[in-house]
């Protein structure tokens, strides 16, 4: 059995300001195998971008991990020296921001911003740095004369491309993603993720995609975890989150999807709003907005009670954890 | 329903100068747009980023006049209203709602402010104590409880800052209501909420909406007839099931193909990379003809005019000419009035 | 093409201004120094006789005595008592400074909010109005004011307001226009609105913070200012204000004379007045940038899986 790539065990991360302390993430625990695609799919306020920014060590003031491990091939990255961070940084994993247009320096060509990548983590010649570059390029389909181009004249999809083969330089074995696509059209936004898997199929990285839309995730994941309110509600194959979801939340997400095709139903939405982290609800937080609301859920805490290969936290399932 | 349409857009047309005073560069945000939205209905504006679809809810809600066209409201030419008063009783037939339920509202204000402006301004029939009933009416109307008015707009959700934009809407008593882009920046099990009062305004309230998104699914849930827009043109319109069982354009097409179903497992088609459209100085000529598969010699030349095809639009030189599908369903469902917590 | 709105934290951002301003002020040191300045100062003009019993005109004593205890600045030339004229002189100065930052903070409002909300030929009009109001050579103005003139404190009111008034529009302007496209504002030009009421209701609220600022920042400048101004001469010479205390030290040639008290003094005060509304203004960088925010770190350590 091989060891997982990435294993994230009961991560934390607390918000410390002076007008009230938020646990943004509480105790999160999942695992990433090599070459897997994990979908991270929730709402605002349910903690995913903070998750997102821990695992990748991007974390900075007030934010704080606070408990918890991430442990990447063997490393706690959460304890680990900066030193050994930065060595491990692109080469061994890298990351993909929501907006290229904040990661990417406007005052530089795509290919400079290439070379200064290259050099800050590596030992390459001139000559090896123009070939790379070029290379990466046309891994995301984008023709080589851009590398002399500056963000501002690439389109949204070309510098969301551009960003994802920065992110490649190395050809790391884990890629992190920030909801990529969001910023794009929906036919943009398609063929992105289309070459994204592409990609992944032909130089087997891992990829943890963090998204609030889940219908990007439905295609291309192959495991599925939804956080709600800095926990996680549900984890499981992407099949069987899509075709039994077991949580009320999931339950609720896949009922609030208009469907293109088929018979038209009425659709239900979810009641309420996500709960103001500072003040979560007692017990069970999902339990003001949930149709399936039991007595217990005000009091008691649900667990993560695994359901054949799924994880759920829900009271519903805590008689029949296995 | 009455024959005549409530508004009535030809050749809509909006030009903007990029640059200075001595730059030749004009973005075409709209060209040649004729639209009509009937009382009583909910139609949906469908395009991607330079589709020209925010522009024209700005045009009709004039907040800048066009640069071509005629817009007639109930019968009456828009251009003719030059009085301030004229303008004002426009004003208080046509509202609208914002995208950014953030940027929607002044900070400063309680909620309600907008509201009661808007009953100060276009119901000034109506005494104090009235006006504070109706601001009520049109909190329940949305679906909020009336103790949401006094709050700022902080304390309050995305969803529920959108139903206080339509209650603001609402205030005036309109007939019409432009919305744009109302449910885009709301998380998904949120939207359903919005979409089902907003199917519920027009049912109860006798209100017809305009709603612009991007989003093609929820088009589909809520509207009537669905008019698709790219570049500044339009390229697609008719009954909403009809167009999108039986996808004419090539462009309508490639929308459907690209949405994804969570619940269906369709597989991809195309291998469009989805590049925004140029409307900057453009020529004749088909502006979807660069990604277009089945463009001919034609397309590059002429512009194509919306064509009738059975009850829809269709301005497409190569698939305008074919016979259409026969009809299977009734058309969209009406959906009760949803009230949500 | 936004996606749903993610917030990172639940923390709203966005109090009522005065409680949001009294906390900037409680948790920011500089801010509590200068606060503290202008209370001193503040009391010292209200109840002028609770802390210089002696009448400041009077010509009672020994002429040019250095500070001693029944002295504590020394005496003028004729007699008069220095620390009295000093304390007396506070509240026509502190009148003054908050008379004209007052009207020139409102001038640079509604020129600069105006410029930015109309846009097109009236937004350049009026800023090349602001530019030459800014630019315009001080020394000559006054020259050419003061022979025109009355002598008086309206006089150095009117030509303090004109030479200030420029100093903070631009900045307004440019907050104006980040504020020209937002979607409220919008609204109320959907809804109907006159210009005037969105400039003075919908935009004006939304800049108090800038306001402050910006009226804070212009007292800075004035306080300096009127004092050189009456140091030159201009407005009433005979009024008990510091600035006037500067121009009779210095006609009195008191630094030569061996009584240097007499125009460091209020020298010191114009600094010290200054002073506070500077540091005051500290609080504001606080509200208009939440990064500069003291952050709280609470050392928990690092716990354990």
């Amino acid at each position: 059995m091989a060891e997982p790539l990435l294993e994230v065990v009961d991560l934390t991360v607390d918000y410390l300001t002076d007008t009230a302390d938020v646990r943004a993430v509480n105790g999160v625990s999942f695992t990433v195998e090599p070459g897997e695609f994990l979908g991270i799919v929730g709402e605002s306020g349910c903690g995913k971008t903070t998750l997102l920014f821990a695992v990748a060590q991007l974390l900075s003031p007030p934010g704080e991990v606070t408990g918890g491990s991430v442990v990447f091939r063997g490393t706690d990255m959460v304890r680990v020296s900066p030193g050994e961070l930065r060595a491990m940084r692109w080469l061994d994993y890298s990351v993909v921001m929501q907006s290229a247009m904040n990661a990417l320096n406007p005052m530089k060509s795509i290919g400079a911003q290439f070379k200064d990548t290259l050099e800050a983590h590596g030992d390459s010649s001139a000559q090896e740095i123009r070939q790379r570059s070029a290379e990466v390029l046309a891994l995301v389909g984008i023709d080589a004369a851009h590398l002399k181009s500056y963000p501002h004249q690439l389109s949204g999809g070309m510098r969301q491309r551009a960003m994802i083969a920065m992110a490649l330089l190395f050809t790391p074995q884990l890629v992190i993603m920030d909801e990529p696509t969001s910023a794009l059209d929906v036919v943009a936004q398609r063929s992105l993720m289309n070459k994204v898997k592409d990609l992944q199929r032909r130089l087997g990285f891992a990829i943890v995609f963090v998204t609030h839309d889940m219908s990007v995730v439905s295609r291309y994941a192959d495991r599925v975890m939804v956080m709600y309110a800095g926990q996680v509600a549900e984890a499981a194959s992407t099949e069987a989150i899509f075709d039994r979801p077991l949580h009320p939340y999931t339950r609720g997400l896949m009922n609030a999807f208009p469907s293109i095709g088929g018979p038209r139903r009425e659709l239900a939405g979810i009641p309420g709003a996500p709960p103001d982290l500072a003040r979560p609800p007692s017990g069970c937080r999902f339990h003001p907005r949930c149709p399936e609301v039991m007595p217990a859920c005000l009091t008691r805490e649900p667990e993560l009670y695994a359901i054949g290969g799924a994880e759920v936290r829900c009271l519903l399932y805590a008689e029949d954890d296995r | 329903m009455s024959d005549e349409p409530l508004l009535r857009a030809a050749g809509l047309t909006r030009h903007f100068r990029l640059g200075g005073m001595f730059d030749k560069q004009v973005l075409h945000a709209v060209d040649d747009l004729d639209l009509t939205i009937h009382e009583r209905e909910i139609v949906a504006l469908v395009g991607e980023s330079g589709s020209g679809k925010s522009t024209v809810a700005r045009l009709l809600a004039r907040v800048y006049p066009p640069t071509r066209g005629e817009i007639h409201y109930r019968g009456r030419p828009l251009h003719n209203l030059r009085s301030r008063r004229a303008l004002f009783w426009y004003r208080g037939e046509v509202a609208m709602v914002f995208q950014d339920p953030f940027s929607a509202f002044n900070p400063v204000y309680r909620v309600s402010h907008g509201v009661m402006r808007n009953l100060a301004l276009h119901r000034s029939d109506l005494s104090r104590g009235e006006r504070q009933q109706e601001a009520e009416r049109v909190c329940g109307s949305v679906g909020l409880s009336p103790k949401m008015l006094t709050r700022f707009p902080y304390e309050l959700s995305g969803g529920e800052r959108q139903r206080v934009g339509f209650a603001q809407a609402l205030a005036v008593r309109p007939k019409l209501i432009l919305a744009d882009e109302p449910v885009s920046m709301l998380d998904v099990s949120i939207r359903a909420g919005v979409l089902n009062m907003m199917a519920g305004l027009r049912d109860q309230e006798g209100v017809s909406i305009l709603y612009i998104t991007h989003d093609i699914a929820s088009a589909r849930y809520v509207a009537d007839r669905i008019v698709v827009m790219y570049a500044g043109h339009l390229v697609e319109a008719g009954p909403t099931e009809t167009v999108l069982r039986d996808p004419r354009h090539p462009y309508t097409q490639l929308l459907l193909s690209a949405v994804a179903d969570p619940r269906e497992k369709v597989e991809s088609i195309s291998a469009d990379s989805g590049e925004p459209p140029r409307v900057i100085n453009p020529t004749e000529g088909c502006r979807f003809r660069w990604r277009c598969p089945l463009a001919i010699e034609k397309c590059g030349q002429v512009t194509p005019r919306p064509m009738p095809v059975g009850s829809r639009q269709v301005a497409c030189h190569v698939t305008a000419g074919e016979p259409e599908v026969p009809a299977g369903d009734s058309g969209p469902v009406s959906v009760s009035s949803h009230r949500s917590s | 093409m936004a996606g749903a709105v993610t917030d990172v934290t639940n923390v709203p951002e966005e109090r009522a201004e005065p409680r949001r301003f009294l906390r900037a002020v409680r948790g920011n040191r500089k801010a509590v120094a200068g606060a503290v300045i202008l209370l001193v100062i503040v009391f010292v003009a209200v109840f002028p006789g609770l802390v210089a019993p002696d009448d400041p005109q009077a010509t009672l004593y020994e002429p040019n005595l250095l500070p001693s205890p029944s002295h504590l600045l020394g005496t003028t030339q004729l007699g008069q008592d220095v620390f009295s004229q000093l304390i007396w002189s506070t509240r026509l100065t502190l009148w003054v400074t908050l008379v004209v930052s007052v009207i020139a903070t409102i001038l640079s409002m509604v020129i600069g909010v105006t410029a930015a909300y109309a846009g097109g030929l009236t937004d350049r009009v009026l800023t090349v109005f602001i530019d030459v109001f800014l630019i315009l050579p001080v020394l000559p103005l006054l020259i050419l004011l003061a022979a025109y003139l009355p002598p008086g404190i309206t006089s150095l009111v009117i030509v303090l307001c004109i030479t200030s008034w420029a100093f903070q529009a631009r900045q307004l302007r440019s907050q104006g226009l980040s504020v020209r496209n937002r979607d409220f504002l919008i609204a109320a030009r959907v809804r109907g609105e006159r210009p005037s009421y969105i400039i003075l209701v919908e935009i004006v609220p939304t800049m108090t913070s800038l306001l402050a600022a910006s009226f804070l920042a212009l007292a800075v400048y004035v306080v300096g200012f009127a004092a050189s101004l009456q140091f030159l001469g201009i407005g009433n010479t005979s009024e008990l204000m510091w600035g006037t205390m500067l121009y009779n030290a210095q006609q009195a040639a008191a630094l030569e004379a061996g009584n240097p008290w007499w125009a460091l003094a209020p020298g010191g005060a114009v600094a010290l007045l200054g002073a506070g509304f500077a540091l005051l203004n500290y609080a504001f960088d606080e509200i208009g940038n939440p990064a500069l925010r003291p952050v709280r770190r609470r050392r928990r350590g690092r716990a354990s899986a």
